[in-house]
Protein backbone atom coordinates (compact mmCIF):
# COMPACT_ATOMS: atom_id res chain seq x y z
CA UNK A 1 0.00 0.00 0.00
CA UNK A 2 2.68 2.68 1.01
CA UNK A 3 4.59 2.02 -2.51
CA UNK A 4 1.60 2.01 -4.51
CA UNK A 5 1.21 5.52 -2.63
CA UNK A 6 4.61 6.47 -3.12
CA UNK A 7 4.30 5.93 -7.33
CA UNK A 8 1.13 7.76 -7.00
CA UNK A 9 2.05 10.75 -4.97
CA UNK A 10 4.82 11.10 -7.27
CA UNK A 11 2.87 11.27 -10.54
CA UNK A 12 1.04 13.62 -8.63
CA UNK A 13 3.69 15.91 -7.59
CA UNK A 14 5.15 15.89 -11.58
CA UNK A 15 1.67 16.93 -12.85
CA UNK A 16 1.66 19.50 -10.54
CA UNK A 17 5.03 20.62 -11.73
CA UNK A 18 4.49 20.86 -15.43
CA UNK A 19 3.99 24.46 -16.16
CA UNK A 20 1.21 22.99 -19.03
CA UNK A 21 -1.32 21.83 -16.92
CA UNK A 22 -1.11 25.35 -15.28
CA UNK A 23 -1.72 26.99 -18.28
CA UNK A 24 -4.63 24.83 -19.19
CA UNK A 25 -6.22 25.57 -16.16
CA UNK A 26 -6.01 29.19 -15.91
CA UNK A 27 -7.71 29.14 -19.62
CA UNK A 28 -10.31 27.04 -18.25
CA UNK A 29 -10.56 29.49 -14.93
CA UNK A 30 -10.78 32.06 -17.76
CA UNK A 31 -13.44 30.52 -19.68
CA UNK A 32 -15.63 30.21 -16.69
CA UNK A 33 -14.99 33.60 -15.76
CA UNK A 34 -16.24 34.79 -19.19
CA UNK A 35 -19.59 33.31 -18.87
CA UNK A 36 -20.93 36.57 -17.18
CA UNK A 37 -19.96 38.31 -20.21
CA UNK A 38 -22.01 35.58 -22.23
CA UNK A 39 -25.24 36.76 -19.69
CA UNK A 40 -24.98 40.10 -20.95
CA UNK A 41 -25.55 39.31 -24.82
CA UNK A 42 -28.35 36.56 -23.77
CA UNK A 43 -32.34 36.93 -24.74
CA UNK A 44 -34.31 34.86 -21.87
CA UNK A 45 -32.69 33.44 -18.95
CA UNK A 46 -29.43 35.32 -18.39
CA UNK A 47 -28.29 32.78 -14.93
CA UNK A 48 -29.07 30.02 -16.85
CA UNK A 49 -26.51 30.73 -19.49
CA UNK A 50 -24.19 31.40 -16.92
CA UNK A 51 -24.08 28.00 -15.34
CA UNK A 52 -24.90 26.32 -18.36
CA UNK A 53 -21.24 27.89 -20.49
CA UNK A 54 -19.54 27.37 -16.81
CA UNK A 55 -20.20 23.72 -15.83
CA UNK A 56 -19.58 23.10 -19.49
CA UNK A 57 -16.14 24.37 -19.32
CA UNK A 58 -15.60 22.49 -16.44
CA UNK A 59 -16.56 19.04 -18.32
CA UNK A 60 -14.26 20.43 -21.87
CA UNK A 61 -11.45 21.20 -19.84
CA UNK A 62 -11.83 18.37 -17.36
CA UNK A 63 -11.50 15.80 -20.41
CA UNK A 64 -8.85 17.93 -22.66
CA UNK A 65 -6.60 17.53 -18.99
CA UNK A 66 -7.33 13.68 -18.98
CA UNK A 67 -6.43 13.00 -22.11
CA UNK A 68 -3.72 15.17 -22.67
CA UNK A 69 -1.37 13.94 -19.61
CA UNK A 70 -3.27 10.24 -19.92
CA UNK A 71 -1.62 9.52 -23.00
CA UNK A 72 1.24 9.78 -22.30
CA UNK A 73 1.05 8.84 -18.55
CA UNK A 74 3.13 5.13 -19.11
CA UNK A 75 4.41 6.04 -22.25
CA UNK A 76 6.79 8.90 -21.23
CA UNK A 77 8.25 6.53 -18.49
CA UNK A 78 9.29 3.91 -20.74
CA UNK A 79 10.34 6.52 -22.96
CA UNK A 80 12.48 8.32 -20.80
CA UNK A 81 13.79 5.31 -19.03
CA UNK A 82 12.99 6.30 -15.38
CA UNK A 83 10.96 3.21 -15.32
CA UNK A 84 13.97 0.83 -15.33
CA UNK A 85 14.76 2.24 -11.63
CA UNK A 86 11.34 1.45 -10.63
CA UNK A 87 10.84 -1.85 -11.68
CA UNK A 88 13.83 -3.14 -10.74
CA UNK A 89 12.66 -2.54 -7.33
CA UNK A 90 10.02 -5.21 -5.75
CA UNK A 91 7.01 -3.28 -7.77
CA UNK A 92 4.89 -5.36 -9.54
CA UNK A 93 4.16 -4.35 -13.16
CA UNK A 94 0.18 -3.91 -12.28
CA UNK A 95 0.71 -2.27 -9.50
CA UNK A 96 2.87 0.36 -11.74
CA UNK A 97 0.21 1.23 -13.67
CA UNK A 98 -2.25 1.38 -10.98
CA UNK A 99 -0.05 4.12 -9.16
CA UNK A 100 0.46 5.87 -12.36
CA UNK A 101 -3.45 5.66 -12.79
CA UNK A 102 -3.69 6.74 -9.04
CA UNK A 103 -1.44 9.70 -9.24
CA UNK A 104 -4.01 11.27 -12.47
CA UNK A 105 -6.93 10.38 -11.11
CA UNK A 106 -5.50 12.66 -7.71
CA UNK A 107 -4.03 15.65 -10.42
CA UNK A 108 -8.21 15.23 -11.61
CA UNK A 109 -9.66 15.42 -8.76
CA UNK A 110 -7.61 18.57 -7.63
CA UNK A 111 -7.82 20.69 -11.20
CA UNK A 112 -12.00 19.75 -11.21
CA UNK A 113 -12.27 20.49 -7.17
CA UNK A 114 -10.33 24.07 -8.52
CA UNK A 115 -12.95 24.90 -11.42
CA UNK A 116 -15.53 23.96 -8.98
CA UNK A 117 -14.39 26.40 -6.14
CA UNK A 118 -13.95 29.08 -9.04
CA UNK A 119 -17.71 28.86 -10.15
CA UNK A 120 -19.39 28.51 -6.32
CA UNK A 121 -17.33 31.56 -5.64
CA UNK A 122 -18.96 32.80 -9.55
CA UNK A 123 -22.33 31.80 -8.43
CA UNK A 124 -21.99 33.08 -4.95
CA UNK A 125 -21.28 36.35 -6.08
CA UNK A 126 -23.35 36.65 -8.76
CA UNK A 127 -26.51 34.54 -8.27
CA UNK A 128 -26.60 32.37 -5.26
CA UNK A 129 -24.86 29.46 -3.30
CA UNK A 130 -25.09 26.73 -6.26
CA UNK A 131 -27.39 23.34 -5.02
CA UNK A 132 -26.21 20.35 -4.07
CA UNK A 133 -27.04 18.68 -7.67
CA UNK A 134 -24.30 21.55 -9.14
CA UNK A 135 -21.69 19.51 -6.93
CA UNK A 136 -23.03 15.79 -7.78
CA UNK A 137 -22.27 16.49 -11.12
CA UNK A 138 -18.82 17.66 -10.90
CA UNK A 139 -18.66 13.84 -8.82
CA UNK A 140 -20.35 12.61 -12.41
CA UNK A 141 -17.97 14.37 -14.19
CA UNK A 142 -14.85 13.11 -12.00
CA UNK A 143 -16.21 9.62 -12.83
CA UNK A 144 -16.88 10.36 -16.77
CA UNK A 145 -12.79 11.31 -16.25
CA UNK A 146 -12.23 8.34 -14.25
CA UNK A 147 -13.42 6.13 -17.50
CA UNK A 148 -11.42 7.95 -19.63
CA UNK A 149 -8.37 8.23 -18.16
CA UNK A 150 -8.13 4.28 -17.93
CA UNK A 151 -8.60 4.31 -21.71
CA UNK A 152 -6.03 7.10 -22.44
CA UNK A 153 -3.60 4.58 -19.65
CA UNK A 154 -4.52 1.66 -21.27
CA UNK A 155 -3.26 3.82 -24.89
CA UNK A 156 -0.40 4.62 -23.27
CA UNK A 157 0.68 1.30 -22.11
CA UNK A 158 1.84 0.39 -25.44
CA UNK A 159 1.87 3.48 -28.36
CA UNK A 160 3.23 6.80 -28.60
CA UNK A 161 1.31 9.55 -27.47
CA UNK A 162 0.20 11.07 -31.02
CA UNK A 163 -1.36 7.31 -31.52
CA UNK A 164 -2.91 7.32 -27.59
CA UNK A 165 -4.21 10.68 -28.99
CA UNK A 166 -6.30 9.43 -31.40
CA UNK A 167 -7.82 6.38 -30.12
CA UNK A 168 -8.63 8.10 -26.69
CA UNK A 169 -10.21 11.10 -28.50
CA UNK A 170 -12.46 8.65 -30.63
CA UNK A 171 -13.46 6.45 -27.68
CA UNK A 172 -13.95 10.44 -26.17
CA UNK A 173 -16.08 11.00 -29.38
CA UNK A 174 -17.59 7.43 -29.64
CA UNK A 175 -18.46 7.59 -26.44
CA UNK A 176 -21.05 10.69 -26.10
CA UNK A 177 -22.38 9.44 -29.44
CA UNK A 178 -23.10 5.74 -27.68
CA UNK A 179 -26.63 7.09 -27.31
CA UNK A 180 -27.27 7.28 -31.16
CA UNK A 181 -25.12 3.83 -31.92
CA UNK A 182 -27.88 2.34 -30.40
CA UNK A 183 -30.75 4.54 -31.91
CA UNK A 184 -29.81 4.21 -35.50
CA UNK A 185 -28.74 0.34 -34.79
CA UNK A 186 -32.41 0.03 -34.01
CA UNK A 187 -33.79 1.80 -36.91
CA UNK A 188 -31.25 -0.34 -39.69
CA UNK A 189 -33.17 -2.65 -41.59
CA UNK A 190 -30.73 -5.43 -41.73
CA UNK A 191 -30.55 -7.80 -38.77
CA UNK A 192 -27.09 -8.35 -38.65
CA UNK A 193 -26.07 -4.22 -38.86
CA UNK A 194 -28.60 -4.44 -35.97
CA UNK A 195 -26.46 -7.05 -33.90
CA UNK A 196 -23.27 -5.44 -34.57
CA UNK A 197 -24.49 -1.74 -33.49
CA UNK A 198 -26.17 -3.34 -30.21
CA UNK A 199 -22.45 -5.30 -29.68
CA UNK A 200 -20.57 -1.63 -30.25
CA UNK A 201 -23.16 0.52 -28.00
CA UNK A 202 -22.26 -2.55 -24.82
CA UNK A 203 -18.60 -2.92 -25.94
CA UNK A 204 -18.06 1.15 -26.11
CA UNK A 205 -18.20 3.31 -23.19
CA UNK A 206 -21.09 5.56 -23.05
CA UNK A 207 -20.06 9.01 -21.49
CA UNK A 208 -23.59 10.28 -21.54
CA UNK A 209 -24.62 8.19 -18.96
CA UNK A 210 -22.62 10.92 -16.55
CA UNK A 211 -23.80 13.62 -17.87
CA UNK A 212 -26.99 15.04 -15.30
CA UNK A 213 -25.40 19.21 -16.16
CA UNK A 214 -28.91 19.63 -17.76
CA UNK A 215 -29.92 18.91 -13.87
CA UNK A 216 -27.62 21.14 -12.76
CA UNK A 217 -28.18 24.11 -15.11
CA UNK A 218 -31.88 23.98 -14.56
CA UNK A 219 -31.58 22.99 -10.69
CA UNK A 220 -34.04 20.12 -10.87
CA UNK A 221 -33.89 17.53 -8.85
CA UNK A 222 -31.23 14.96 -8.11
CA UNK A 223 -31.17 11.58 -10.47
CA UNK A 224 -30.55 9.36 -7.53
CA UNK A 225 -31.16 6.06 -9.51
CA UNK A 226 -29.16 7.48 -12.61
CA UNK A 227 -26.16 8.24 -10.49
CA UNK A 228 -25.80 5.44 -8.55
CA UNK A 229 -26.34 3.51 -11.07
CA UNK A 230 -23.73 5.09 -13.49
CA UNK A 231 -21.11 5.34 -10.53
CA UNK A 232 -21.24 1.59 -10.47
CA UNK A 233 -20.53 1.12 -14.06
CA UNK A 234 -18.28 3.52 -14.63
CA UNK A 235 -16.14 1.86 -11.54
CA UNK A 236 -16.68 -1.80 -13.97
CA UNK A 237 -16.01 -0.20 -16.42
CA UNK A 238 -12.86 1.63 -15.23
CA UNK A 239 -11.46 -1.79 -13.45
CA UNK A 240 -11.86 -3.86 -16.55
CA UNK A 241 -9.87 -1.25 -19.20
CA UNK A 242 -7.12 -0.74 -16.38
CA UNK A 243 -6.93 -4.59 -16.00
CA UNK A 244 -6.47 -4.69 -19.83
CA UNK A 245 -4.06 -1.93 -19.34
CA UNK A 246 -2.06 -4.15 -16.72
CA UNK A 247 -2.22 -7.05 -18.83
CA UNK A 248 -1.02 -5.71 -21.52
CA UNK A 249 2.42 -3.39 -19.99
CA UNK A 250 2.73 -7.21 -18.15
CA UNK A 251 3.69 -8.61 -22.06
CA UNK A 252 5.63 -5.93 -22.81
CA UNK A 253 9.61 -5.79 -22.91
CA UNK A 254 10.97 -2.31 -22.06
CA UNK A 255 13.71 -1.22 -24.29
CA UNK B 1 23.98 -21.84 0.80
CA UNK B 2 21.98 -20.46 -1.85
CA UNK B 3 23.68 -18.54 -4.65
CA UNK B 4 23.09 -15.08 -5.14
CA UNK B 5 22.09 -15.32 -8.68
CA UNK B 6 21.26 -18.49 -10.68
CA UNK B 7 20.87 -19.04 -14.31
CA UNK B 8 19.61 -22.01 -15.87
CA UNK B 9 19.76 -22.12 -19.76
CA UNK B 10 18.57 -18.65 -20.06
CA UNK B 11 17.55 -17.42 -23.82
CA UNK B 12 15.64 -14.44 -25.37
CA UNK B 13 14.83 -14.42 -28.92
CA UNK B 14 13.91 -11.15 -30.58
CA UNK B 15 11.47 -10.44 -33.26
CA UNK B 16 13.14 -7.72 -35.54
CA UNK B 17 12.05 -5.89 -39.15
CA UNK B 18 9.11 -6.09 -40.93
CA UNK B 19 9.57 -9.85 -41.54
CA UNK B 20 9.72 -10.44 -37.86
CA UNK B 21 13.08 -12.18 -38.36
CA UNK B 22 14.49 -14.38 -35.29
CA UNK B 23 17.69 -12.65 -33.61
CA UNK B 24 19.20 -14.85 -30.39
CA UNK B 25 20.05 -12.31 -28.17
CA UNK B 26 20.96 -14.89 -25.20
CA UNK B 27 21.59 -18.40 -26.37
CA UNK B 28 20.67 -21.05 -22.96
CA UNK B 29 23.27 -18.95 -20.24
CA UNK B 30 24.68 -21.15 -17.31
CA UNK B 31 25.61 -18.98 -14.96
CA UNK B 32 25.77 -19.44 -10.90
CA UNK B 33 27.17 -16.05 -8.64
CA UNK B 34 28.03 -17.09 -4.76
CA UNK B 35 27.39 -14.63 -2.32
CA UNK B 36 29.72 -12.22 -1.06
CA UNK B 37 31.40 -12.20 -4.62
CA UNK B 38 32.40 -9.56 -7.02
CA UNK B 39 31.16 -10.98 -10.41
CA UNK B 40 33.01 -9.16 -13.73
CA UNK B 41 30.43 -9.83 -17.15
CA UNK B 42 32.54 -8.71 -19.88
CA UNK B 43 31.61 -8.64 -23.64
CA UNK B 44 31.47 -6.16 -26.66
CA UNK B 45 28.58 -4.63 -27.59
CA UNK B 46 25.99 -6.65 -28.41
CA UNK B 47 27.08 -9.87 -26.67
CA UNK B 48 23.61 -9.97 -24.35
CA UNK B 49 25.45 -8.27 -21.15
CA UNK B 50 22.28 -6.05 -20.96
CA UNK B 51 19.54 -8.35 -21.71
CA UNK B 52 20.70 -10.89 -19.34
CA UNK B 53 20.76 -7.73 -16.77
CA UNK B 54 16.87 -6.90 -18.01
CA UNK B 55 15.98 -10.56 -17.80
CA UNK B 56 17.69 -10.51 -13.98
CA UNK B 57 15.66 -6.69 -12.67
CA UNK B 58 12.50 -7.78 -14.57
CA UNK B 59 12.50 -5.49 -17.60
CA UNK B 60 12.24 -8.55 -20.12
CA UNK B 61 11.20 -11.71 -20.02
CA UNK B 62 13.21 -14.39 -21.11
CA UNK B 63 12.47 -16.54 -23.67
CA UNK B 64 13.72 -20.22 -22.56
CA UNK B 65 15.08 -21.24 -19.16
CA UNK B 66 15.03 -19.60 -15.88
CA UNK B 67 16.74 -16.99 -13.44
CA UNK B 68 16.96 -16.60 -9.28
CA UNK B 69 17.63 -14.23 -7.35
CA UNK B 70 18.74 -15.49 -3.85
CA UNK B 71 16.17 -18.46 -4.68
CA UNK B 72 13.38 -16.24 -5.93
CA UNK B 73 12.54 -16.13 -9.45
CA UNK B 74 13.15 -13.25 -11.17
CA UNK B 75 9.08 -13.25 -12.78
CA UNK B 76 8.52 -12.14 -8.88
CA UNK B 77 8.78 -8.99 -7.93
CA UNK B 78 9.94 -9.97 -4.74
CA UNK B 79 13.02 -11.46 -6.30
CA UNK B 80 14.20 -7.78 -6.62
CA UNK B 81 14.01 -6.96 -2.64
CA UNK B 82 17.26 -7.52 -1.83
CA UNK B 83 18.82 -5.91 -5.47
CA UNK B 84 20.12 -2.59 -5.63
CA UNK B 85 20.50 -1.86 -9.61
CA UNK B 86 22.23 0.67 -11.84
CA UNK B 87 21.06 0.65 -14.96
CA UNK B 88 23.64 2.01 -17.98
CA UNK B 89 22.92 5.70 -18.16
CA UNK B 90 20.38 5.85 -15.35
CA UNK B 91 17.54 8.55 -15.92
CA UNK B 92 15.28 10.03 -13.24
CA UNK B 93 13.06 12.09 -12.79
CA UNK B 94 14.03 15.21 -13.71
CA UNK B 95 11.52 17.78 -11.71
CA UNK B 96 12.81 16.37 -8.57
CA UNK B 97 16.03 16.60 -6.37
CA UNK B 98 18.54 14.03 -5.10
CA UNK B 99 17.12 14.32 -2.31
CA UNK B 100 13.42 14.44 -3.23
CA UNK B 101 14.12 11.36 -5.61
CA UNK B 102 16.18 9.20 -3.37
CA UNK B 103 12.73 9.50 -0.47
CA UNK B 104 10.92 8.48 -3.57
CA UNK B 105 13.37 5.03 -4.28
CA UNK B 106 12.95 4.64 -0.10
CA UNK B 107 9.84 4.43 0.08
CA UNK B 108 9.11 2.19 -2.77
CA UNK B 109 11.95 -0.16 -0.39
CA UNK B 110 9.01 0.47 2.14
CA UNK B 111 12.18 2.08 4.15
CA UNK B 112 10.57 3.72 7.43
CA UNK B 113 11.32 7.47 7.51
CA UNK B 114 13.65 7.34 10.44
CA UNK B 115 16.13 4.56 8.92
CA UNK B 116 15.77 6.08 5.52
CA UNK B 117 16.59 9.94 6.48
CA UNK B 118 19.94 8.89 8.06
CA UNK B 119 20.90 6.54 4.85
CA UNK B 120 19.73 9.43 2.29
CA UNK B 121 21.62 12.29 3.86
CA UNK B 122 25.23 9.93 4.13
CA UNK B 123 24.63 8.02 0.99
CA UNK B 124 24.90 11.78 -0.39
CA UNK B 125 27.57 13.19 1.49
CA UNK B 126 29.68 9.56 0.16
CA UNK B 127 29.06 10.38 -3.00
CA UNK B 128 29.85 14.73 -2.60
CA UNK B 129 26.56 16.04 -3.62
CA UNK B 130 25.14 17.27 -0.32
CA UNK B 131 25.39 20.41 -1.82
CA UNK B 132 23.65 19.84 -4.75
CA UNK B 133 21.25 17.81 -3.05
CA UNK B 134 18.38 20.44 -3.58
CA UNK B 135 18.72 21.23 -7.01
CA UNK B 136 16.28 19.32 -9.71
CA UNK B 137 17.74 16.69 -11.31
CA UNK B 138 16.96 18.46 -14.75
CA UNK B 139 20.20 20.67 -14.20
CA UNK B 140 22.76 17.57 -12.84
CA UNK B 141 25.42 16.46 -15.30
CA UNK B 142 26.36 12.59 -16.45
CA UNK B 143 28.32 12.67 -13.66
CA UNK B 144 26.46 13.58 -11.15
CA UNK B 145 23.33 11.77 -12.29
CA UNK B 146 25.26 8.33 -12.18
CA UNK B 147 26.27 9.22 -8.79
CA UNK B 148 22.83 9.97 -7.56
CA UNK B 149 22.37 6.41 -9.52
CA UNK B 150 24.34 4.60 -7.35
CA UNK B 151 23.17 5.86 -4.33
CA UNK B 152 19.60 4.87 -5.59
CA UNK B 153 21.45 1.41 -5.46
CA UNK B 154 22.74 1.45 -1.95
CA UNK B 155 19.73 3.40 -0.47
CA UNK B 156 18.52 0.20 1.16
CA UNK B 157 21.83 -1.52 2.01
CA UNK B 158 21.51 -4.57 -0.70
CA UNK B 159 22.78 -7.56 -0.61
CA UNK B 160 22.71 -8.09 -4.14
CA UNK B 161 24.43 -4.93 -6.41
CA UNK B 162 23.95 -5.24 -10.09
CA UNK B 163 25.42 -2.57 -11.94
CA UNK B 164 25.40 -2.14 -15.73
CA UNK B 165 28.22 -0.19 -17.28
CA UNK B 166 29.12 1.58 -14.46
CA UNK B 167 31.84 3.60 -15.24
CA UNK B 168 30.64 4.47 -18.58
CA UNK B 169 31.45 7.91 -19.49
CA UNK B 170 32.88 9.14 -16.36
CA UNK B 171 35.86 11.10 -16.33
CA UNK B 172 38.45 9.49 -13.96
CA UNK B 173 37.52 10.94 -10.48
CA UNK B 174 33.58 9.69 -11.24
CA UNK B 175 35.66 6.56 -12.11
CA UNK B 176 37.62 6.58 -8.85
CA UNK B 177 34.68 7.10 -6.89
CA UNK B 178 32.55 4.13 -8.32
CA UNK B 179 35.38 1.78 -8.17
CA UNK B 180 35.93 2.73 -4.35
CA UNK B 181 31.80 2.27 -3.24
CA UNK B 182 32.59 -0.72 -5.25
CA UNK B 183 35.35 -1.76 -3.54
CA UNK B 184 34.07 -0.98 -0.04
CA UNK B 185 30.60 -3.03 -0.93
CA UNK B 186 32.55 -6.23 -1.67
CA UNK B 187 34.48 -5.67 1.89
CA UNK B 188 31.25 -5.69 3.04
CA UNK B 189 30.38 -8.74 2.10
CA UNK B 190 28.02 -7.77 -0.52
CA UNK B 191 27.54 -9.06 -4.19
CA UNK B 192 28.62 -7.78 -6.56
CA UNK B 193 27.47 -8.23 -10.44
CA UNK B 194 28.54 -5.82 -13.10
CA UNK B 195 29.11 -5.70 -16.72
CA UNK B 196 31.54 -3.54 -18.05
CA UNK B 197 34.02 -2.02 -20.99
CA UNK B 198 36.89 -1.53 -18.54
CA UNK B 199 38.64 -4.38 -18.24
CA UNK B 200 41.36 -3.05 -16.34
CA UNK B 201 38.58 -2.14 -13.86
CA UNK B 202 37.26 -5.49 -13.96
CA UNK B 203 40.63 -6.77 -12.96
CA UNK B 204 41.18 -4.68 -9.95
CA UNK B 205 37.46 -5.59 -8.41
CA UNK B 206 36.37 -8.97 -9.73
CA UNK B 207 37.02 -12.91 -8.07
CA UNK B 208 35.02 -14.26 -11.21
CA UNK B 209 34.18 -13.14 -14.37
CA UNK B 210 32.58 -14.54 -17.06
CA UNK B 211 32.67 -13.35 -21.15
CA UNK B 212 29.42 -13.67 -22.99
CA UNK B 213 30.25 -12.97 -27.21
CA UNK B 214 27.40 -13.54 -29.27
CA UNK B 215 24.73 -14.00 -26.56
CA UNK B 216 27.03 -17.46 -25.81
CA UNK B 217 29.17 -18.12 -22.54
CA UNK B 218 32.45 -18.28 -23.80
CA UNK B 219 34.74 -18.81 -20.57
CA UNK B 220 33.59 -18.23 -16.97
CA UNK B 221 35.91 -19.22 -13.82
CA UNK B 222 38.13 -17.28 -11.52
CA UNK B 223 40.00 -14.22 -12.86
CA UNK B 224 43.47 -15.74 -12.03
CA UNK B 225 42.06 -19.40 -14.33
CA UNK B 226 40.54 -17.25 -17.19
CA UNK B 227 43.46 -15.30 -17.82
CA UNK B 228 45.58 -18.21 -17.60
CA UNK B 229 49.00 -17.74 -19.66
CA UNK B 230 47.98 -15.16 -21.70
CA UNK B 231 48.40 -11.54 -21.58
CA UNK B 232 45.56 -10.09 -19.74
CA UNK B 233 41.79 -10.03 -19.51
CA UNK B 234 41.50 -8.03 -22.95
CA UNK B 235 43.95 -10.51 -24.47
CA UNK B 236 41.07 -13.59 -23.57
CA UNK B 237 38.36 -11.27 -24.86
CA UNK B 238 40.03 -10.45 -27.92
CA UNK B 239 40.78 -13.97 -28.56
CA UNK B 240 37.21 -15.22 -27.74
CA UNK B 241 36.00 -12.72 -29.95
CA UNK B 242 38.34 -13.61 -32.96
CA UNK B 243 37.34 -17.29 -32.15
CA UNK B 244 33.36 -16.42 -32.27
CA UNK B 245 33.93 -14.89 -35.97
CA UNK B 246 35.68 -17.91 -36.99
CA UNK B 247 33.05 -19.89 -36.42
CA UNK B 248 30.45 -17.76 -38.02
CA UNK B 249 32.84 -17.91 -41.28
CA UNK B 250 32.90 -21.75 -40.86
CA UNK B 251 29.18 -22.07 -40.57
CA UNK B 252 28.53 -20.15 -43.21
CA UNK B 253 31.14 -22.28 -45.53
Amino acid sequence: MRRLWALAHNTFREAVRDRVLYSILFFAIGVIVLSLALQEITVGDRDKVVRSVALGSIAAFGSIISMFLGISLVWKEVERKTVYTILSKPISRWMFVLGKYLGMMMTLVVQVAVMVLVYTLLLTAQQTFPPLVVYVSALMLVAELMLLTSWATLFSTYSAPTTAAAFTLAVFLIGHLADDIWLYGSALENPGAQQIAKVLYWVLPNFELFNIRSHAVHELPIPWDQVVGSLAYGTCYTAAVLGLAMVVFERRDLK
Amino acid sequence: MTPALRIHQLGKTYRVGFFMRRVEGLKALDLEVQAGEAFGFIGPNGAGKTTTIKILMGLHAATTGTAEIFGVPVTEAQSRARVGFLPERPYFYEHLSAREVLHFYGQLFEMDPELRNPRVEMLLERVKLEHFADVTLAKYSKGMLQRVGLCQALLHDPDLIVLDEPMSGLDPVGRALVRDLILEQREAGKTVFFSSHILSDVEAICDRVAILVDGELRESGKLADVIADRESLEAVLVGEMTKAVDEDRLGVL
